[in-house]
This record gives structure tokens, C-alpha cells and sequence, in this order.
């Protein structure tokens, strides 16, 4: 592939990084998985560059490519542990007004998104990110009525394990 | 859901707060090989294909039809044999033409759907080229001892000693034995680690889209 290809793909996607951060962090626990996964998203976004046409924008085209990844392609390795404690995240956190039960009610609700399945992980993070549903169920491929209706369990599920 | 705009909010603020990667780096990462299930599956079906592919050349019969010398045996034979160029042609092309459909740039579904068609149609070439050892087998037993004339003092002497169904017996099951166990192997390998959570993730989405 030709070096300009090559310098565009870097640019955009030093750029646009922290998409992939954001996926990793949900998807892996620990800095060594994180980096595994950040690179396996690097090398199917660069193997998938060539048929990116440009009609839709960088980042639109790195979340389908990162989260399927993430779901469909990622090998967990041995080093990766599937539940995560929010410990290892902590350092995330920095509110400079300082509000205790605020900030304990985020840690108990990371913890409760670790606890889901890899689609509904998807799911709540294009919500964190505020995808309309159209576009959540165009990426994984299900109908909008069905992602809304998801959508919901999954923040009853969430509930659940808040106050079981 | 008050907890989950908490949340929102809290993601929204970390956004910026990951440690970034050079450009040098990013350089590096795409320069290095994937590990993919997809990959790993590609390289388990060619594996696959190249086993089966040559035990079952292994149990063909031209020898053996060669020497007999019975034209309605060489013509079935022979049927067989193109027949089986035949299949091996339409399974690569298949196997390629779905291996190409699979694209990350797809829906998450479509992707998986796709995933597990490419898979299926390796499976099914192992099946059928089990259905054809087995077949060759039992044709060459068959004109084996029917029709070979080398065989004729064999059988005797197995006779004699009562042993020939036994050993018959004996070596299809030690060769049944030994495929099965290659087949359990490629099969736990596969179903085992590496496609399970691509299935589980799988019937999930179908789950909520029923």
C-alpha cells in the first residue's frame, strides 16, 4: 500500500484514538489487554482503510470496525480476566468537586456495566456516546424498535444489579 | 435511568483522560500481524482441508483396480475419482467466495452470519470427505477380497484360522478410531475456543432481534 495511504491512515486514527481507548476499556481489564486489543482494532482498521471511501466520517467508520473487534474478532488472551474490578480503572476519576456518593454511585455502576455481556456492552456504550438508535442498530444489525426495546432491559438489568 | 446519565457524564468528562499513542507507534501496530478468531479460522479450515484432502487420496483404489482388471469396477472407479476433482474445485471456490464476504465493515450480525457460513462450508467438506473414505473403504475391501487375485490366498490362510472378519473388522475400526479422534480434535479446537463466544455473542443478537 502506498506511504500516502499509509500517512493519512496514521493521522486520522492518532486523532481519533481515543474511540478505540474508550472500546478497550470496556472490552478489556488491565493495561496489557487494553494495548492487545488497541492494536488488533488498529491492524483490522488499517486492513479495512482501502475500502473506506470517505463517505461516511473516520470516527463513524472506526466504531463499527473497533466494536466488531472487539465482539467478533479479539482472541481474549489467558492475561485477560472477564469480570473487571473498577479498582483497576480508579485513576479515571478525578472530580474536583469532590461528591462522595456521587462518585460512589459511578464506581458501583462501572462495575455493573463489566457485569454484562459483550452486546450489551455495545449497546450502553454507543448510548454513553450518544448514538441515536438508528445508528446503534445499523452497527450491530438489529432493528431500531428491537435496540430501544434492548436498550431498556439492559437499564432494568443494570437496576438489578445496583439493588439486587 | 438516573444512575446511567451519572455514568454518561462521568465518560463524557474521562474522554480525553486515556494516554495517547504516537504516531511512530500506530506506525508500528499496523506493520504487525493479527491474531483474529477469523484468522486463526482460516488457518484451522486450511489445515482441515489439506488432512482430509489427502486421506482421502490415500484410500483411493486405482491401484488396486488396475490389477483386477474389471471394467464395470474401473469405470465406478473412475466416476468416483472425477467426481471427487469436482467437489474439491466447487469447495475452494466456496470457501473463497465466503471468505470474502467477511468485512468488519458490515453489521455486527452480518459479520458473525458470516463467520459461521464460511465455517459451515469447511464443515461440510470434512463431511463429505469422511462419507467418501468411508465409501472407498468399503468398495476396496470389497474388490479386495472379491476380485483381487492376491487376496485369494490371504483369505485362505484367514480362513483357515478363522481371523478374517476379525481382522477385517479390526482394521476398520482402528482407522475409524484414528479419523474420529483427528475429526474431535479439529472439532474441540474450533467449537471449543474458538468459536464459542463468537456463538454465544451470536444468539444473543438473534435473541433480541428473534
Amino acid at each position: 500500500m502506498s506511504e500516502n495511504l499509509e500517512q493519512s491512515f496514521v493521522a486520522q486514527l492518532q486523532a481519533n484514538q481515543n474511540i478505540i481507548h474508550k472500546i478497550c476499556r470496556l472490552y478489556t481489564a488491565g493495561e496489557d489487554a487494553h494495548k492487545d486489543l488497541f492494536q488488533e482494532i488498529t491492524i483490522q482498521l488499517w486492513k479495512a482503510y482501502p475500502k473506506f471511501r470517505g463517505d461516511s466520517k473516520f470516527s463513524t467508520w472506526t466504531y463499527r470496525v473497533a466494536l466488531n473487534t472487539a465482539i467478533t474478532l479479539y482472541r481474549k488472551t489467558k492475561r485477560t480476566i472477564s469480570t473487571v474490578e473498577y479498582e483497576s480503572h480508579q485513576h479515571f476519576v478525578k472530580d474536583v468537586d469532590y461528591n462522595y456518593e456521587e462518585e460512589e454511585q459511578i464506581k458501583l455502576m462501572y462495575k455493573a456495566v463489566y457485569q454484562l455481556n459483550d452486546i450489551e456492552k455495545a449497546l450502553v456504550f454507543m448510548y454513553l456516546e450518544d448514538k441515536d438508535y438508528q445508528e446503534i442498530a445499523e452497527t450491530l444489525g438489529i432493528s431500531e424498535v428491537n435496540a430501544r426495546v434492548k436498550m431498556n432491559r439492559i437499564k432494568g438489568k443494570l437496576k438489578k444489579i445496583l439493588n439486587p | 435511568m438516573k444512575e446511567l446519565d451519572l455514568l454518561k457524564k462521568d465518560w463524557k468528562k474521562n474522554a480525553d483522560s486515556f494516554e495517547q499513542i504516537s504516531e511512530k507507534e500506530i506506525y508500528k501496530m499496523i506493520h504487525k500481524k493479527s491474531s483474529s478468531t477469523v484468522k486463526w479460522i482460516l488457518i484451522i479450515s486450511i489445515l482441515e482441508v489439506i488432512f482430509w484432502t489427502v486421506s482421502n487420496y490415500f484410500s483411493s483404489v486405482d491401484d488396486m483396480l488396475i490389477k483386477i482388471k474389471h471394467p464395470e469396477m474401473i469405470f465406478f472407479g473412475d466416476v468416483l475419482m472425477y467426481t471427487n476433482y469436482a467437489v474439491v474445485l466447487f469447495f475452494i471456490y466456496s470457501f473463497y467466495k465466503r471468505y470474502k464476504t467477511i468485512s468488519t465493515v458490515e453489521s455486527t450480525k452480518l459479520l458473525m452470519s458470516n463467520i459461521l457460513k464460511t465455517r459451515k462450508t469447511v464443515q461440510y467438506y470434512v463431511w463429505y470427505n469422511l462419507g467418501m473414505i468411508f465409501i472407498t473403504s468399503i468398495f476396496s475391501f470389497f474388490i479386495g477380497f472379491v476380485y483381487n487375485p492376491e487376496m485369494e490366498f490371504v483369505r485362505e490362510k484367514l480362513d483357515a484360522k478363522g481371523f478374517a472378519t476379525l481382522f477385517t473388522a479390526g482394521t476398520f475400526l482402528v482407522i475409524t478410531i484414528i479419523l474420529l479422534g483427528v475429526f474431535w480434535c479439529f472439532y474441540r479446537l474450533l467449537y471449543g475456543t474458538l468459536l464459542r463466544r463468537l456463538y454465544v455473542n451470536y444468539k444473543e443478537l438473534k435473541k433480541i432481534d428473534f
